[in-house]
């Protein structure tokens, strides 16, 4: 059966607070898990702390107590978990063409030079960017720039997907495009996702599982399970239904925290 | 071509390089041409130093003289400024000795080297990189400042080793000050290179200026001092500026 690929126990995380020797609370007790070839989402209001739960998962944030563990897939000889990471903006190297900014992340993780050609194509034709090999990533748009950054992330082929709102900075027609591409790409790929937003439709449309988050400090406060089944259609009235819900939730529990 | 030359745009400067060169044979027909020498008979001069092979041999000593001492200078300046904007620590430590060394009289340095090392080769490279080095060590420090976070994060996400993230995340972005701390630097450098040559070495086109000096030749001085300063010209045209452009044409290349 499915296995865990990310367990996060009690992580508890803090900042020092500016101007002062004390230490404010950013995460606190954060528990969670993603099993294999799920798409499980983190929504929480903005700044509440979730890129930093991003950026512990990548190792390159510490964080306090707690325990956290990303298991490398069974059967390679891998002892380190392969995390790929798309970030809000691509952060592309835009002085390398498309497939060098690729094989960037191919030649950082150590993985055979003899590979890289054979996960370059695959990959970018999976995104729908066949051809744009040469391309350097300013002659791009936007969404073309994140797709590339997708493609980075996938063609490391990775243990988990982190996912830190990535079609935020897209506007909302390009966003819908690529969320309904999105889908249709890990159906083929079975990537493991642990995605970020503060959009729950989004959320609700792409997730098998949604933990809630609230703020200062940030607390998982619902776990729920999206059980529409796959392929889903943005307008369909069953996801429109669960996200009327989620929101009604979210804000009591906010109203609740007295979240101003 | 002429009608682009007498393009309104061009009209004011080449009305001030035609009295410029009217006003300089006008002031030259009062001293003698040792002295002072006329456009025509300076351009005479360069044509001379250009059509003895000897010059050839002359101006390839100084110039491997003005690179030896560049890469250098440039190599150590950038790993100085590189660990100085990467590592607190560093900073602090050199911080105050490359300010030192930029205010020390280049002059001094000329000197001491004559001192130190005689009539050699390293007297003038050595010149060349205590003056130049601090130049582009700070130029690469302020550089630093402005490299992008977000993208030092990407590499540690993907668990780029250093040497990977060197090459492919920080020296790109830092090539604009690395090739202006290059133009300043190669400036100075040939302008140090014929002091130090005129102080110390018997050889090079700091040696045949002094040499004329001596002689009271100001218009072989002059046609030397031209002379060099084309071939370094057209190092900058046709060496730096075209390694300049392909180096940035990720910048410029457009949509097919």
């Amino acid at each position: 059966m499915a296995s865990t690929v990310v367990s996060v126990n009690n992580l508890t995380k803090k900042f020092p607070a500016p101007g002062s020797g004390e230490e404010f609370t950013v995460l606190d007790s954060i528990s969670l898990d993603v099993e294999a070839g799920n798409f499980a989402s983190i929504v929480g209001p903005s700044g509440c702390g979730k890129s930093t739960l991003l950026n512990i998962i990548a190792g390159i944030e510490t964080h306090e107590s707690g325990s956290l563990k990303v298991f490398p897939k069974a059967g390679t000889s891998n002892s380190a978990a392969h995390i790929g990471y798309v970030f809000q903006s691509p952060r592309l190297l835009n002085w390398l063409t498309v497939k060098d900014n690729i094989q960037f992340a191919l030649e950082a993780q150590n993985i055979p030079r003899e590979r890289w050609h054979e996960l370059v194509t695959k990959y970018l034709e999976m995104v729908g960017l066949g051809g744009q090999e040469r391309n350097y990533p300013l002659n791009l748009s936007g969404g073309m720039q994140q797709r590339v950054a997708i493609t980075r992330a996938l063609a490391i082929e990775p243990d988990v997907l982190l996912m830190d709102e990535p079609f935020s900075h897209l506007d909302e027609i390009t966003a819908r495009k690529m969320r309904l591409d999105l889908m249709e790409i890990l159906q083929r790929a079975k990537t493991t996702i642990l995605f970020v937003t503060h959009d729950l439709r989004e959320a609700v449309f792409l997730s098998d599982q949604i933990y809630m988050m609230n703020t200062k400090p940030a607390r998982i406060f619902k776990r729920v399970r999206i059980d529409v089944p796959r392929p889903r259609k943005p307008e369909d009235p069953r996801l429109f239904d669960l996200e009327k819900d989620l929101v009604r939730e979210f804000f009591s529990e906010l109203e609740a925290q007295g979240y101003k | 071509m002429k009608i682009k030359l007498l393009k309104p745009g061009y009209l004011p400067g080449l009305l001030t390089i035609v009295a410029s060169i009217l006003l300089w044979k006008g002031v030259s027909l009062l001293f003698l041409p040792i002295f002072l020498p006329g456009p025509l008979v300076l351009l005479d001069r360069v044509i001379e130093v250009y059509g003895d092979p000897a010059s050839y041999i002359v101006v390839w000593q100084t110039l491997s003289r003005i690179f030896t001492g560049l890469i250098i200078s440039m190599l150590i300046g950038t790993a100085i400024g590189l660990s100085m904007g990467l590592q607190r620590n560093v900073e602090a430590f050199l911080d105050s000795w490359i300010m030192v060394l930029l205010t020390f009289p280049a002059i001094c340095w000329a000197f001491l080297s004559v001192l130190w090392f005689g009539l050699s080769d390293i007297g003038p490279v050595l010149t060349i990189f205590l003056i130049v080095f601090p130049f582009v060590a700070m130029n690469v420090w302020e550089g630093t400042k402005a490299i992008e976070k977000d993208l030092i994060n990407m590499a540690r996400v993907y668990k780029a080793k250093r040497y990977l993230t060197l090459r492919k995340v920080l020296i790109p972005q830092l090539m604009p000050y690395l090739f202006s701390s290059m133009r300043i630097a190669l400036s100075l450098s040939w302008k140090i290179a014929l002091v130090g040559e005129a102080f110390a070495v018997g050889s090079g086109v700091g040696q045949k200026l002094i040499y004329y000096f001596e002689d009271t030749r100001v218009d072989m001085m002059l046609a030397w001092g031209i002379s060099f300063m084309i071939v370094m010209v057209l190092i900058d045209l046709f060496v730096f500026r075209i390694w300049e452009r392909k180096t940035f044409a990720w910048r410029h290349q457009l949509a097919a």
